[in-house]
């Protein structure tokens, strides 16, 4: 592990974090002071620009969330700018990008649609992928939704319509809408883990310190093992996580690996993300349910990522037709990936 | 090497392996007939099976070659055992007449056995032929293994031996029970010192192993009682005083293995082979997909433990419970079981849509997996004493 990455992605996180106490809210705002320190340290494009793999990118987009960072870096790096090079369209080198994802039946010489729940739809260009059933339509369009609203821990998301000429846009590959989605499971994936150690860190602490009943509520045996389940939940989805991290370094998310992989660490993620909310809001007491207090900003972003990029019973579909169609479903989960990746 | 082949055991070596075990295990069965079963490591006893499985390589695999075993000189024995083991229990093998003296009996020998002791044992461990039980609960010693009474007293030419063990499994059919057993008066402040092991034939006079009948009418479990079992020195397993360190140090592989989630497998796999032979709704698929998913996530987190202990390291930390393995391993122990557990009824339902023979076949084996359901999450040291080892052994990160 990147040992000074990690560092210096938490002593930003940090500070950032400490910048904004008392001013998170719904919505949340962009977060340009975070922006400038973070592509100032070439953190905002580091997979796109600095060859960094997955296991760096893990670090980053873990990191940040750990901290409720309100920027978009998953979004620009992994998806946007990614997409942006598959279709060999320019987008700018510098500031977030976002991107929107719509399906689409295309007829005659226009594409057009609606893109929905677009994440930071205004905070930089919106890369469009626009999928059909034998293709994926790529266009670069202007910031800004025709809705404004925003997800259970404030993150701006809005509907972004779109009416595009066919020569407007770069016809590529339904495979490379299978891709993007992936990519944008696993980064959920990688974010979801960063707030689960939020959860943890802020249970752990406040079970040290609260006193009820004369003792602090961690000395408590029912309350221990509901820290031990919690820390499970935890290191459950971290183990499945680093698997889709490294089928991805090793075999490209546009592998069958990556595909089993993201697919799987979906599942065991989004089905922690119950449990690890319940019992840190549990342990926490009626405080935490609160503004003011900072638990929701980690338990209500892993609420609402676990919902993108395909739900968790979407994922857990695709991952028991991969089982069923197997001559023998054991060989699914020990033995080698076989096979191209199924089309969605 | 490929990281994502390591860290799901599948790299080249292991892979030849597993087919290597599952061609084994094919053929074993076409010729031999036997029937695969849940649980199969504590129910499934056939000595002919042990001996076999060891002819074809299978067993001895942490144990050196000069005792007789295959252990790879590269230190990867473990990893070798962890493959062999899915396979075994995947496809529900009869392999409990070995399994304790090759899981723990092993190990504990080439820790911390005499010379003589392991040229004595480990060979016929290796072959397939000795069978062992572990003596370490006691009526008034269950989760709380240091309340142990069994006490070893010394005379001139050697131990007596005096207690009463209780859910020593295979007990009856065993050549030799390692006992736990107090060596030293209980000293309040110091509770698990005074320990020591001793390796204790079955045959010995002074010895009574009665049966403790399953509620399903199964008899696994025996009540072993020693009057005054003379033992020499050469039955003492490691230091005297040393034995609680002697078998906790154990703990880490026993607690975190591939029997700590596959106990169920077989029928698990069974039922998700039968429906995807027909039409599955998407419900039903995602309710299998659930299934994967969740034993995919805690076999990563298992084999990753099985790498620690074999000093491969990971390109990731350990969370929240650092580098630690016996934590680790307590954290897997609790949350494998539990999914066993759980597997028990999601199987249930998806086995509603099988008929016929199968559905028969598969409605027998849930009714087993339902009478040893409760056992997963006991035998081994109670999940919720491993909850408090997690919840103390976790660190912030």
């Amino acid at each position: 592990m990147n040992d000074e990455l990690k560092a210096l992605v938490d002593d930003i996180g940090r500070r950032s974090f400490d910048a904004r106490v008392g001013r998170h809210g719904l919505p949340e705002r962009f977060d340009s002071d975070l922006w400038q320190v973070l592509e100032t340290s070439g953190l905002t494009r580091l997979t796109t620009e600095q060859g960094a793999d997955p296991a760096d990118a893990a670090i980053v987009l873990g990191g940040l969330a750990q901290y409720a960072a309100a920027v978009p870096v998953a979004e620009t790096d992994v998806l946007a700018t990614w997409l942006a090079g598959q279709a060999d369209l320019s987008v700018p080198a510098d500031g977030p990008l976002t991107v929107a994802i719509a399906d689409v039946d295309p007829g005659g010489d226009r594409v057009t649609g609606t893109a929905r729940d677009v994440p930071w739809p205004d905070a930089g260009p919106v890369v469009l992928a626009a999928r059909s059933a034998d293709a994926t339509f790529v266009a670069v369009l202007a910031p800004g939704s025709s809705t404004s609203t925003h997800n259970l821990a404030g993150e701006p998301r809005g509907d972004v319509p779109f009416d595009l000429s066919s020569t407007d846009v770069v016809r590529l590959s339904p495979g490379v809408a299978d891709e993007l989605v992936r990519r944008g499971a696993w980064a959920r994936c990688v974010q979801i883990v960063g707030t689960f150690d939020a959860a943890a860190r802020l249970t752990a602490a406040h079970i040290g310190e609260r006193v009820q009943f004369g003792r602090p509520l961690a000395t408590f045996q029912a309350v221990q093992h509901s820290m031990a389940n919690l820390l499970g939940e935890v290191e459950t989805s971290r183990a499945a996580t680093n698997l889709a991290t490294f089928a991805a370094i090793d075999h490209g998310f546009d592998s069958p690996e990556a595909d089993y992989a993201v697919t799987a660490a979906k599942v065991a993620v989004g089905r922690a993300v119950a449990p690890v909310t319940t019992i840190a809001h549990q342990l926490h007491g009626a405080i935490g349910v609160t503004l003011e207090h900072q638990l929701w900003l980690a338990t209500m972003r892993a609420r609402s990522w676990a919902d993108e990029f395909g739900s968790t019973g979407w994922h857990a579909t695709r991952l028991g037709r991969m089982a069923l169609a197997a001559d023998d479903p054991w060989h699914v989960i020990v033995g080698p990936v076989v096979g191209p990746a199924p089309r969605n | 090497m490929s990281e994502f082949a390591a860290l799901r055991a599948d790299d080249a070596e292991l892979a030849g392996l597993r087919s290597a075990v599952r061609g084994f295990l094919a053929a074993d069965r076409e010729t031999f007939g036997w029937t695969p079963a849940v649980d199969c490591w504590l129910s499934s006893w056939d000595t002919a099976f042990s001996t076999r499985l060891a002819e074809a390589g299978f067993i001895g695999l942490t144990i050196p070659g000069e005792y007789g075993g295959r252990a790879p000189a590269d230190g990867t024995g473990y990893l070798h055992r962890y493959v062999v083991t899915e396979e075994l229990l995947a496809h529900g093998a009869p392999v409990g007449a070995h399994w304790i003296a090759d899981r723990q009996v092993a190990p504990g020998l080439l820790a911390y056995g005499t010379e003589e002791q392991r040229r004595r044992l480990l060979p016929r461990i290796a072959a397939g032929q000795l069978y062992s039980a572990i003596g370490m609960s006691e009526h008034g010693a269950g989760s709380d293994l240091a309340a142990v009474q069994s006490r070893a007293t010394r005379t001139d030419d050697g131990w007596l031996l005096n207690g009463t063990k209780v859910w020593t499994s295979g007990a009856h059919l065993a050549h030799q029970i390692v006992v736990l057993a107090r060596t030293s008066p209980l000293d309040p402040e110091h509770r698990h010192a005074g320990f020591s092991q001793f390796v204790v034939p079955t045959d010995l006079p002074g010895i009574t192993i009665s049966p403790i009948v399953l509620m399903n009418g199964e008899h696994h479990f025996n009540e072993v009682q020693f009057d005054d079992v003379r033992l020499t020195d050469g039955d003492v397993l490691g230091e005297i005083g040393a034995g609680w360190h002697q078998v906790t140090s154990e703990l880490g592989f026993e607690r975190s293995g591939p029997e700590r989630i596959l106990s169920t497998a077989t029928m698990l796999f069974e039922v998700v082979e039968a429906l995807g032979r027909g039409d599955v709704d998407d419900r039903t698929a995602a309710a299998v997909g659930d299934l994967v998913g969740r034993m995919i996530a805690l076999r990563q987190m298992s084999v990753s433990v099985a790498r620690a202990l074999t000093g491969r390291g990971e390109r990731s930390d350990g969370g929240w419970l650092g580098g630690d393995a016996n934590t680790r391993a307590a954290m897997v122990k609790d949350l494998g079981t539990r999914f066993e557990q759980d597997s028990v009824e999601l199987a249930a339902d998806l086995i509603d849509g099988v008929d016929g023979p199968e559905g028969a076949r598969l409605r027998a084996m849930l009714t087993v997996a339902r009478v040893h359901s409760p056992l997963f999450t006991l035998r081994g040291g109670t999940n919720e004493v491993l909850r408090g080892i997690v919840a103390r052994g976790a660190r912030a990160t």
